[in-house]
């Protein structure tokens, strides 16, 4: 390449993709559920803004906020692990990832008080389309943190037992990836349905 | 500064972030004052996600491109429809 | 081949082409009682063709993927089937039992075959493709359990890879789906909404990765590509086929009397059910592109490259055509259904399973390919057939578009017999397409019956083109 045969040209540093090329073929296809999802949610509102705005006021911004927080700080564990492996730190790795999933947990337990006050108030999907798209988001959402939870498990226990190292950690990168995209997606998930009208 | 002072100044970032989203929500604020600033902050903390969490920033090939032009098309399309609502 | 049970293939191998045969005169019945009423009335009426065909489809269908189980589990797992007995037995028992049924549909009418075959005990009958007498369904689950256990126990002392594995997890996948068609509920909502965990979880769910499976097993073994790489992309695939498949079944909840939420679900997630297919494509072009050896077998090598596109253009393509919602709303259960159903069926799942036995068959008999000779037969059978095919689809598309405008999109709306003289013309040129796939098949029966030098064994190669005309030279 012609940047590298000049004595002039920075050589740009281009890193591999961290982390299994399958697993960021399984990510792009779950952002391009959910992004079809978002899309999708913001048309249907252009036809009944004023149900779907009146019906958001009934969400619990408090709550999607201090979720927000615990995504955040959860993905910040992660990034944390990751770098302790890169170290070689197989334990401190494994704490971080467990501090992560513990985020992650109280994200459900929050999340599911949500639901109940909902299903309480006699809210159901059918109730209007706002509230199909609400429920069916952030329960779909709910189900990728179960599984980025049993996935940041898996690599914890694996870190915990040394199977990772700072020269073979492929496992871990592809976990945290995963996470990060859970991450993601609530990013744009809670200004979009709680707050945006 | 070392990766781990980098980390937690970038979760500081995002957390400050939501925290003045969440401000502007509860302000009573609409119109475009109101979307076109919470577009923008959900793309800088994306940003942020992508490049340094995923640290998709420097790497070969074209996965942060794609990643990067997911949360572009997304939100330039939400802001269509808001658009279309007059509400932006 | 490797091992000696793997023998036990050829007989499903054979008794699928011969039931395909069957469906294929069937179908030309039909094709031509569409546009002459009573052909053939009152012997075999429309309904009793249309149970023959479909049934006979679904039946070949699964004796060739069960022959494919036992041909590619043994060899993947690196050790015997554990029961080539059983699999024999299996095999007669299914083969007598779906030559009984066929005849019953045949030979009395529906309601005193439901008699004769204690219906009134557990009412199974009576639903599109479940046709079959209770003892047939009762004797389906009884071989699909023998062949289960007799395949996961070659699995479990063998090597675990992934193509087996994705392979018999389709397989108990089919079993556990088919179960379905034992729940008959009396409310017609709850009926049309379970009736579709045994179809749509079937050809657009596990179905899909007994598909790839196979696909990625000839795919290794016609071009050498290293098997890590080809596993990857299965796992990938059938990620892909399940995340959209399986919420994608709300498609078929549109209209039902389902919740109406379906509406969105079913029209999201089904919408990327052709992903998967499309990289079943890219996979098999790919793979061909950086193999290793040329394998002698060219044929089999067409037919894989000929599934990914066919699949992707039936299933796939067609599929989208007619999975939104509001597209549905106007092309529910007309021509477009059928057109999309006769290319995906046939794309999909006919050319994965005539794949396996390019691959497999000759194998079978002793040798890596057969003679050129055959081959060229082989070969010109699969371009008429798929030909055909797609002309069959294009001419019920053009049918489908006209009775949807005729009869629901238009300000006058014709009732549906009207609409149906008026696309009569379609009718006549799909039957013809189809008396040229018939031919096309009678092509592909005789290529095995064809002698001729067998071709030299596999030349590996480092470069695609050059020492591949070195080598034919």
């Amino acid at each position: 390449m012609a940047a590298i045969s000049s004595p002039l040209a920075v050589p740009t540093a281009r890193r591999e993709l961290p982390g299994d090329l399958a697993m960021w073929c399984f990510i792009l296809a779950e952002l391009a559920v959910f992004g079809i999802f978002f899309i999708t949610y913001a048309f249907a509102r252009s036809a009944n803004v004023a149900m779907f705005d009146e019906s958001q006021q009934h969400l619990n911004r408090t709550f999607g906020l201090v979720n927000t927080f615990i995504l955040i700080t959860s993905s910040y564990f992660v990034v944390r692990a990751v770098e302790s492996i890169r170290h070689d730190r197989g334990q401190a790795c494994a704490r971080w990832l467990g501090a992560a999933i513990a985020c992650g947990a109280l994200f459900l337990v929050l999340k599911v008080v949500e639901f109940v006050a909902k299903y309480e108030a006699g809210i159901t999907m059918s109730t209007n389309t706002f509230y199909m798209f609400y429920l069916f988001l952030t329960f779909f959402h709910f189900m990728h943190v179960i599984l980025g939870m049993v996935i940041l498990g898996a690599i914890a226990l694996k870190a915990r037992a040394g199977g990772y190292s700072r020269a073979s950690h492929a496992g871990a990168e592809t976990g945290a990836a995963y996470w990060h995209m859970v991450d993601l997606v609530w990013i744009v998930l809670f200004p979009l349905i709680y707050v945006l009208h | 500064m070392t990766s781990s002072r980098t980390a937690t100044l970038q979760w500081a970032s995002l957390l400050a972030l939501t925290t003045i989203t969440f401000q502007i929500a509860q302000s009573g604020m609409s119109g475009w004052g109101f979307i076109l600033p919470i577009l923008l902050i959900i793309l800088i903390k994306g940003r942020i996600v992508i490049d340094r969490f995923m640290e998709l920033q420097g790497v070969a090939g074209p996965f942060r491109w794609i990643v990067l032009g997911w949360l572009i098309t997304v939100l330039g399309l939400i802001a269509f429809a808001f658009h279309l609502t007059g509400d932006l | 081949m490797q091992f000696k049970s793997q023998a036990v293939a050829k007989p499903y191998f054979i008794a699928a082409i011969g039931l395909f045969l069957g469906q294929i005169l069937f179908g030309l019945i039909m094709g031509l009682q569409y546009v002459i009423g009573d052909f053939l009335f009152p012997a075999i009426p429309f309904n009793v063709a249309r149970m023959v065909h479909t049934n006979l489809l679904i039946v070949w269908l699964l004796f060739g993927f069960m022959g494919a189980a036992y041909y590619l589990i043994p060899e993947e797992a690196e050790r015997e089937l554990h029961s080539p007995k059983l699999a024999i037995a299996m095999f007669w028992v299914f083969l007598v039992a779906g030559a009984l049924t066929i005849v019953g549909y045949l030979a009395v009418p529906y309601a005193t075959l439901a008699q004769m075959t204690g219906n009134d005990l557990l009412e199974t009958m009576g639903r599109e493709f479940l046709e079959q007498p209770l003892p047939t369904k009762v004797g389906i689950v009884i071989v699909a359990l023998a062949m289960l256990y007799n395949l996961s126990m070659t699995i479990l002392r063998g090597r675990k890879t992934s193509i087996n594995l994705v392979m018999i997890i389709g397989l108990w996948g089919l079993a556990l789906f088919f179960l379905f068609s034992f729940y008959n509920p009396a409310n017609l909502v709850k009926d049309k909404y379970f009736w579709w965990w045994v179809v749509h979880m079937w050809v657009e769910g596990v179905w899909e990765l007994i598909l790839g499976s196979m696909l990625a097993f000839v795919l290794i073994k016609v071009t050498g590509v290293d098997r890590e790489i080809i596993e990857k992309w299965l796992y990938v695939i059938i990620a892909m086929a399940l995340i959209s498949g399986i919420i994608g079944t709300g498609h078929h909840y549109f209209w039902i009397g389902a919740p109406a939420y379906w509406q969105w679900w079913g029209s999201v997630f089904s919408a990327l059910e052709p992903v998967p297919f499309f990289m079943m494509t890219v996979f098999a072009f790919n793979m061909v592109n950086r193999r290793r050896r040329i394998h002698p077998n060219k044929a089999a090598v067409l037919w894989a490259l000929g599934t990914g596109v066919m699949a992707f253009l039936g299933a796939g393509v067609w599929g989208f055509l007619h999975t939104l919602a509001p597209v549905n709303f106007f092309t529910h259960g007309t021509q477009i259904t059928a057109a999309h159903g006769h290319m995906a069926f046939y794309g999909a799942y006919a050319m994965v399973v005539m794949t396996m036995i390019s691959y497999a068959m000759p194998m079978l008999r002793g040798r890596p390919a057969n003679s050129e000779r055959s081959q060229v037969v082989e070969m010109w059978a699969f371009w008429l057939m798929t030909v055909s095919m797609v002309f069959i689809t294009l001419f019920l598309t053009a049918a489908g578009i006209l009775q949807v405008w005729l009869q629901r999109v238009s300000s006058t709306p014709m009732p549906f017999m009207a609409a149906q003289d008026q696309v009569a013309l379609f009718y006549w040129m799909r039957e013809v397409a189809g008396v040229f796939f018939l031919i096309g098949l009678l092509l592909y029966i005789a290529s095995f019956f064809i002698k001729g030098k067998l071709p030299a064994h596999t030349s590996d190669t480092l470069a695609t083109g050059k020492q591949r005309a070195v080598a034919e030279a």
